[in-house]
């Protein structure tokens, strides 16, 4: 699968990605905040987005809603991954249009098993 | 004025939440208070919080150690750790306080935290103005201290009418 991963810590997005290897797969791309996830998603094709909340310039959420608006990535399976962990939190990201949610800390059983549930809806 | 146990518990809790899943090192909680500002170079890296509560979790460590961590959560050798350990250091205490942020929420009314902010260098302190209560609690890990501390701002506030 290929994924991309948006996250304004680049300590984050390597462990994301290291995970990510450690479970087979190894087309990874990279985006440090929503904006840029915007404009990787008009130049790549990926399999899954992998996404942090809190970012500057345009943040997890806002980037979801702009996914979801465009016909070309509407269906595009969304992943967050956060330290927000209240039920309003989660609630607010799957109005967004996330299909999973992870709060961190994490192990890598988490993510793979959030994969899983995100790519069946 | 102190810190509850309880809520010094709860960090320790969160504190090692985060280093058994994320960074894979074992902490040893040492008992005693320690200085919490160590000699030579150190870090420290802060994520404050408000809402029902305000105050900041506090890493303070050494940077020595700082770089095992960040070596540790990217799967890198200590020596190869170069400029990664800022952010690497500020997304630690980001999941500490994230974690201990939803232990709390479990009991009390929720609190929002700050994005993390780093100081490094040498023979400096860190000081409190005001009404500020300060509760820590040390750790070793691989012959390094690393405390971790709570700051609270302000006097216990009052308890939420549960509605029973």
């Amino acid at each position: 699968m290929r994924f991309l991963v948006v996250d304004d810590s680049s300590t984050m997005r390597r462990i994301i990605i290291n995970t990510l290897h450690k479970l087979g797969h190894t087309e990874c791309h990279e985006a440090a905040n929503g904006r840029e996830g915007v404009e990787r998603l008009a130049a790549i094709t990926v399999d899954m987005v992998i996404t942090d909340w809190h970012m500057p310039e345009m943040s997890g959420i806002d980037f979801i809603k702009s996914v979801r608006a465009n016909e070309a990535t509407k269906q595009l399976p969304v992943l967050m991954v956060t330290t927000n962990a209240a039920e309003d939190d989660i609630q607010e990201a799957l109005r967004a249009g996330v299909n999973n949610y992870v709060v961190k800390p994490f192990t890598p059983d988490t993510i793979k098993d959030k994969i899983q549930a995100a790519l069946k809806g | 004025m102190t810190i509850s146990a309880e809520l010094l518990t709860k960090l320790a809790d969160a504190t090692n939440e985060v280093f058994g899943t994320m960074i894979l090192k074992p902490l040893v909680a040492i008992p005693a208070w320690i200085p919490i500002e160590p000699r030579g170079a150190h870090v420290i890296a802060t994520v404050a919080f408000a809402g029902y509560r305000r105050g900041a979790v506090a890493i303070h460590t050494s940077v020595e150690a700082a770089r095992g961590i960040t070596g540790a959560l990217l799967g890198l050798p200590a020596t190869a750790v170069n400029g990664e350990m800022p952010d690497a250091m500020g997304e630690v205490a980001n999941m500490i306080a994230g974690a201990f942020r939803r232990k709390l929420a479990a009991i009390e009314p929720p609190s929002e935290i700050s994005v993390p902010t780093l100081t490094i260098g040498s023979d400096f302190s860190t000081r409190y103005l005001g009404s500020v209560r300060r509760g820590n609690c040390p750790f070793e890990m691989d012959g390094h201290t690393i405390a971790v501390e709570l700051i609270l701002i302000g006097t216990e506030p009052a308890a939420v009418d549960s509605g029973d």
